[in-house]
């Protein structure tokens, strides 16, 4: 499959000639961790598209609708709603708060040094059970569509990223994501066309196509989830975890202001929205044409399903036109990984470089250059342990990895986070019991389920959040309540929500 | 800066009129979309025969809900928008504003 490589080299010129650009113009610590807030809000909105539909969504999401049918279109569904939390109570709150980090805005809030660790806490241990798969993702995708080792893919990935990250630090990750977003969408694009003059351009043809061979339960819920209960945790743990993973919501620290971060985010439901529905279109037509036999043979969890089709449309095994389609789908695709690695990285690297190392270790007395130095240092060991971690992750179960991000992210980060913008009487204690009581239960649950147990697992539920969530808020108020009142925050508190929502200091 | 306290009495005052503004959008807003879409889980999850049930051709309600959950999503963030633009940001300019005035003095 020369053709993939072909197209992924040109990709990665690209993705390289940014880096170069970026890094002349990336000096100060707002250029490396927010690409010094001068983004647009169409520019942003093509970054969190880029940046948030990550591998398991551009080929995750056809490859379950093509095997399970309409479990499929609920995992699309539910990362598009999850935007509407993130619009109504995050991005403008986040950006007239905060500096570069999720950390900044609990350490202005409660001007403590344990809350400021919890949240690195947080934010450390979502990223990196999020980077784990995706780099292991990378190996076996990488391996799939290209013939390279898995070792090696997962080495080029790692480089990639760390070449991205340290030299051109937020500016050139925001380009590679937008860059990766266009090429997104145009195969999309593309793809649905194709599918669309092959049935008329009748779409119910596509369902009715489906149902003749698949019977009319491949198009019932619970094909795939098959606890009900794991049905709700999952939009559940979408639709809160959003708001809690840092390297997405750092992207509103891009913006100048609250209102282009609010346009940002309408920028991106509607890019990445569509998108998302046509995966459910992609994949009942992969089904349909594909076949799910051919597709559970290229790769058990379905995740071939897109590339298939691609190449199905193109002209098929061997023509020219399916070769090319083929070779775009999957070099696409190796950008998607690259693309989210990157934030992955730079996000981490930013919570240990200015939460940890300046403002935690040295408060806050660090120049910025030095605190720059020390953020691409970061980022290079960073992705130095995500190269590492990703080789020793081969055979190893991640999936359980994927619902532990997530999951954290509702069940810790959002609780602490929507708390500390809101709540009056929220203090250090309430950080820390939220952030340990969310953890623990999420990582428990995780452990003692399904995704890590298979068959004897001690608990029945894939995804936690349903639990975990609750356990978190409840973390936040004990904690919050058996610390007793923390009056100076609470006085300061009016300052505070001034500056949420009007992002000024009240003098 | 002699009037500080005062001022700072103004910008809160505003800032409390801000609040309660979004709120009157922001909850029903809120609850709509959850309500909507964690209904939509409900129903998927307990109700498998009535969400099979078929609408057009062999497209059944599971499916039209979901398009319905696009349309909202996409329909609440344009409104949103629109608000946001339209009640907020006058009232969040007017609070900073009142609190610039009264400081110079």
């Amino acid at each position: 499959m020369n053709i993939t490589l072909e197209i992924f080299a040109v990709i990665l010129l690209i993705t390289i000639g940014i880096t170069y650009w970026a890094a002349r113009r990336t000096a100060t610590t707002s250029d490396f961790y927010a690409a010094d807030s001068g983004l647009t809000a169409a520019q942003n909105g093509f970054a969190l598209a880029g940046d948030w539909a990550s591998a398991a969504a551009f080929l995750g999401f056809s490859g379950l609708t093509a095997l399970y049918g309409m479990d499929g279109a609920f995992y699309a569904l539910g990362p598009l709603v999850a935007f509407c939390t993130v619009l109504f109570l995050i991005a403008e709150p986040m950006r007239n708060t905060g500096k570069y980090t999720l950390g900044d805005i609990v350490r202005t809030r409660m001007q403590t040094r344990t809350s400021l660790l919890a949240v690195i806490a947080g934010t450390v241990i979502v990223n990196f059970a999020y980077l784990m798969p995706q780099m292991a993702g990378a190996g076996v995708l990488v391996r799939l569509l290209t013939g390279i080792s898995y070792d090696w893919a997962v080495i080029f990935v790692g480089i990639s990223m760390i070449v991205y990250v340290a030299f051109g630090g937020m500016l050139a990750t925001t380009w590679v994501q937008i860059v990766k977003a266009v090429f997104m969408m145009t195969a999309g694009a593309i793809i649905l066309v194709m599918i669309l003059s092959m049935v008329k351009f009748n779409p119910l043809l596509i369902f009715q196509e489906a149902e003749s061979k698949y019977t009319a339960s491949y198009l019932l819920p619970g094909n795939y989830l098959k606890n009900p209960f794991d049905q709700i945790s999952l939009g559940l743990g979408y639709v809160l975890g959003l708001a809690g993973l840092p390297h997405v919501m750092t992207r509103f620290y891009t913006v100048p202001d609250a209102r282009t971060a609010r346009r940002s985010v309408v920028w991106v439901m509607f890019l990445a929205g569509v998108f998302f529905a046509c995966t459910t279109i992609f994949g009942l037509a992969a089904a349909n044409f594909v076949g799910q036999d051919a597709i559970r043979a290229a790769d058990k969890g379905g995740n071939l399903a897109l590339p298939l089709l691609a190449q199905y449309l193109g002209g098929g095994k061997g023509s020219f036109g399916g070769d090319l389609m083929l070779g775009f789908v999957a070099a696409v695709a190796v950008a998607t990984i690259l693309a989210v690695v990157s934030a992955l990285t730079l996000s981490t690297s930013s919570a240990i470089a200015h939460d940890f190392y300046v403002n935690w270790l040295k408060g806050g007395r660090v120049d910025g250059k030095r605190e720059v130095w020390v953020a691409r240092v970061a980022s290079v060991a960073i992705g130095l342990l995500a190269i590492a971690l990703g080789i020793l992750a081969q055979g190893v179960n991640v999936a359980v990895l994927v619902i532990l991000a997530i999951c954290v992210a509702a069940s810790a980060n959002f609780p602490v986070l929507v708390l500390s913008l809101f709540w009056r009487r929220f203090n250090t204690g309430g950080v820390i019991g939220g952030m340990t009581l969310g953890l623990v239960s999420s990582v428990a649950l995780a452990m003692i389920g399904p995704a890590m147990r298979g068959a004897d697992a001690w608990w029945p539920l894939v995804n936690p959040t349903i639990v975990s969530l609750p356990l978190g808020f409840l973390g936040c108020v004990l904690g919050t309540l058996l610390a007793g009142r923390d009056f100076d925050n609470e006085k300061r508190f009016d300052a505070f929500l001034f500056r949420v929502h009007t992002g000024v200091e009240p003098k | 800066m002699v009037h500080s306290a005062t001022s700072l009495e103004a910008a809160h005052a505003s800032i409390r009129v801000l609040i309660g503004e979004k709120l009157r959008y922001l909850v029903p807003m809120t609850v709509i979309f959850m309500t909507c879409y964690v209904g939509l889980t409900v129903l998927a999850a307990f109700a498998k025969d009535f969400v099979g049930a078929k609408i057009i051709g062999s497209v059944n309600l599971g499916f039209v809900l979901i398009a319905f959950n696009y349309a909202l999503s996409w329909g609440l963030a344009v409104a949103y928008g629109l608000i946001a633009q339209n009640k907020f940001d006058p009232l969040a300019a007017r609070a900073a504003a009142s609190r610039d005035a009264e400081s110079v003095k």
